[in-house]
């Protein structure tokens, strides 16, 4: 047991929380982990292999687990800013959870993978990691491991595709997003997407058709991402969950760059700091605009 | 049962002539972007197929497609003309199917053939030939053995073909299967081929029978006598309610309707697949909704698939093809549900001889 | 599937649909009118209360009905009707069309601007520009492709 364990014992055991949410292993590798019991606390572990975001379970429109009371969620840095993200936007109370921060040393891309981070099983999100420490946090465990491995696979990607003409962009991401089937994994495992009648939803009136189509899914990505601007964490569960290994991780790591240069803006771990598409600079950069 | 042999230089020629035939030829072909992956795929020659793998999407696809036209209307001030699609099909054909894939053909004919048939399934059903491929089973998701299919299941197929040395053993299953390969089937010479016709089948039966015992005969019973048990509070408390595992699974059939327009005074009616794992799928017009939370949509998918539908079409609406848990954000796993209700329910693990 | 179809030559008129606001851009649109002032005839102008008011929804549903392109324009930053919307329609429509780009829809056929309920020619010139750049660019077809995800 180490103390991630007896910290979970004891917040369940004092009954501080109901309910305390971290990792455990499944069948099929790593996974989320309600545990209601004390004794179960024990069951609790972190490792590379947990990649998972467990703030989105946080996310009121999961209700099943709102109804089992106050919680306890344990969060690596880059999850704490989807805590904070859901603070800031007034989808959760910060008096009804109990923060649980853990040091991080990087995660691999997928949950069945095994612990080992290489350059090549190392995920693309933890590249570019400012809070192996997680700040944000009411409580924080564990020895810092050492720093992850360095791929600059997204970023070459990245650099790839800005390079190429806008048609050549068209030809790759058709082609990516023809896979899709609007299965909106994307959407449901993504802790910022709070909203209880999503736009694509809506069918009065229906701004982004339903249907598998190539329309319908080009449609629907840009405005999923569109709406995640500058409140995207990098979490990169969207693209772990589509079961087509489309690369959404792409788009929204693009779209966080940009934010970031135009904007100065970094996801943070702060609910105090405005998001910046909800303010403005009166010298904001228009050199786009005629 | 017909067993005759075909060499790997006939199946490809009868790609070919089948494609010269302006016949689809659909196989698991490798994904670019993701080497370890396949999709089923229209292939132009047998060389493009990665055969023996399970491809990430099921061949459900081919006979109900994720969006398809059915209606086609135009609008003139107050004259509406409803046109409806053609329901002629190119002819296809599946080579190197997955058997837990082609098991849910058979079990999914009941159900569109049930209240009212359903044309859009059996006109592709009916130009669709299907050749599975003998799987030596892939991992510990597997579970078809357990749900009345199995690794060697030629349920749903018009012919399975079993890889040996050279080529190909050819189990032909039904006429269409008989008349696909016509003379390319020829009579097996080495009977030894036989006997290890049966061996494969065994090592493929064994490797998977180990994940899960059978699921009861009194499962479905059970399950609708235990609609309100506790453990439905704690088992989906990690499920996102995604859909992403209705989505890839070969018997999962629910849908939406949706009309788009696509000219001015012009447009479609489409069916698009559904996934009863989305909060909104039982939205009512009044904003009621009696499947509020995930709790009550992960028991639907457990009660449709081993309560329901086996009650009312005797057959279990799983394959046992493991995708589901594969595929799943959250760690959910069927497989691992059934066991654990399995063990509430106090069953006796049965043994596994089908 | 190419987003450029060559268009010099082929008589090629784009439609061009002009999301403005009511108090600056459509004054001055207005008074171009007025003052006979002569420009090409591909624009349609849906009259908004404010920039800040175009949903980039608005946008990609222009593109999906058959636009081959888009003008967004409203009042210049400082003099918005509402004080603040336009600094949002900045911001927002910098991170859309920059996104539009990246998925590949070339971003010269949105074009924003700014221009007051005195600018008539200032109107003329964008409205020029936007439909020149736009007939190079060649009808839009990228949001039209309805088959079903990679297999009819």
């Amino acid at each position: 047991m180490s103390e991630m364990n007896e910290l979970a014992a004891k917040l369940l055991s004092e009954g501080t929380v109901k309910v305390v949410i971290g990792y455990e292993q499944g069948p099929a590798g790593v996974r989320p982990a309600f545990i209601t019991d004390p004794a179960k606390a024990e069951t609790l572990i972190f490792d590379s292999r947990c990649v998972q975001n467990l703030a989105v379970y946080l996310n009121p429109r999961r209700s099943h687990v709102v109804t089992l009371g106050k919680v306890a969620v344990i969060v690596k840095g880059c999850d704490s800013k989807a805590v904070a993200g859901l603070i800031r936007e007034y989808q959760v109370k910060r008096e009804d959870i109990v923060i649980i921060g853990v040091r991080c040393g990087g995660v691999v891309r997928r949950a069945d993978m095994t612990a080992e981070l290489t350059a090549d099983t190392v995920s693309d999100k933890c590249q570019d990691c400012d809070v192996r420490e997680p700040k944000f946090c009411d409580h924080l465990v564990l020895p810092l491991p050492p720093a992850p491995p360095i791929t600059t696979r997204r970023a070459d990607k990245i650099a790839e595709l800005t390079k190429m003409t806008p048609d050549e962009r068209w030809a790759y991401w058709s082609e990516q997003l023809d896979r899709c089937i609007r299965c909106h994994a994307c959407r449901e495992v993504c802790p910022l997407c709070t909203c209880v009648q999503c736009i694509a939803d809506k069918n009065r009136p229906q701004w982004i058709p339903t249907s598998a189509t190539l329309q319908g899914d080009v449609m629907w990505q840009i405005t999923r991402v569109l709406h995640l601007a500058g409140r995207c964490v990098d979490c990169q569960e969207c693209e772990r969950a589509c079961p087509l290994d489309i690369p959404l991780g792409l788009l929204t790591r693009y779209v966080a760059q940009m934010v970031e240069k135009r904007f100065d803006y970094k996801a943070s771990d702060d609910p105090s700091v405005v998001a910046p598409m909800g303010e403005y600079r009166t010298d904001d950069e228009e050199g786009f605009i005629l | 049962m017909t067993i005759k042999m075909v060499s790997h230089a006939d199946l490809a020629a009868l790609v070919a002539e089948l494609i010269a035939g302006n016949t689809q030829v659909i196989a698991p072909v490798q994904a670019k972007e993701n080497p370890a992956a396949t999709d089923y795929k229209q292939i132009q020659k047998l060389e493009d197929a990665t055969l023996g793998t399970l491809p990430r999407r099921s061949i459900k696809e081919f006979l109900f497609p994720p969006s398809e036209v059915f209606l086609r209307y135009k609008q003139h001030k107050g004259d509406v003309t409803v046109e409806e699609a053609s329901l002629t099909r190119p002819k296809q054909v599946i080579i190197g199917a997955k058997p837990c894939d082609v098991a849910s053909t058979d079990i999914l004919d009941k159900v569109m053939n049930w209240d009212y048939r359903d044309e859009l399934w059996f006109a592709r059903r009916e130009a669709t030939t299907i050749v599975s491929l003998l799987c030596p089973g892939l991992d510990n998701n597997c579970f078809c053995t357990s749900v009345g299919a199995g690794p060697d299941s030629t349920s749903g197929s018009d012919a399975m073909l079993i890889p040996v040395d050279g080529g190909y053993l050819v189990e032909l299953v039904t006429e269409k299967g008989k008349a696909l390969f016509g003379a390319r089937a020829k009579e097996v010479t080495d009977s030894k081929l036989l006997a290890k016709v049966e061996e494969l089948r065994q090592e493929a039966r064994k490797k998977v029978e180990q994940n899960l015992p059978v699921v009861p005969a009194e499962m479905p019973e059970w399950l609708a006598a235990n609609f309100a048990n506790v453990y439905w509070d704690t088992l989906p408390l990690r499920c996102h309610g995604c859909g992403a595992c209705t989505f890839v699974c070969p018997t999962c059939h629910c849908f939406e309707i949706a009309d788009e327009r696509e000219d001015v005074g012009g447009g479609v009616r489409r069916r698009n697949w559904d996934a009863c794992q989305t909060g909104k799928f039982t939205v009512h017009t009044s904003g009621h909704n009696p499947r509020n939370t995930q709790k009550e949509r992960f028991r639907q998918r457990v009660m449709h698939k081993f309560s329901i539908y086996p009650k009312r079409f005797g057959d279990l609406l799983c394959t046992g093809c493991g995708r589901c848990a594969r595929v799943c954000p959250g760690g959910m796993s069927i497989q691992e549900a059934v066991c654990q209700l399995m063990e509430i329910a106090g069953a006796e693990p049965q043994g596994n001889g089908k | 599937m190419s987003s450029k179809t060559p268009a010099s030559g082929t008589g090629f008129e784009p439609k061009i649909i002009a999301f403005v606001c009511t108090w600056c851009t459509y004054t001055g649109a207005d008074l171009a009118g007025t003052s006979r002032m002569q420009m090409p005839p591909n624009v349609r102008v849906v009259r908004l209360n404010c920039s800040s008011r175009v949903n980039p929804q608005f946008v990609m549903r222009a593109f999906e009905r058959g636009a081959d392109g888009v003008i967004i324009s409203g009042c210049h930053p400082g003099d918005c009707h509402y004080s603040t919307g336009n600094y949002f329609t900045r911001r927002r429509i910098a991170i859309f069309s920059e996104l539009l780009d990246f998925v590949g829809v070339d971003s010269r056929r949105l074009t924003m601007s700014w221009v007051s309920a005195s600018q008539g020619g200032k109107w003329r010139d964008v409205v020029s520009k936007a439909i020149a750049n736009v007939k190079e660019l060649g009808p839009f077809h990228q949001f039209s492709q309805v088959e079903g995800g990679e297999q009819q």
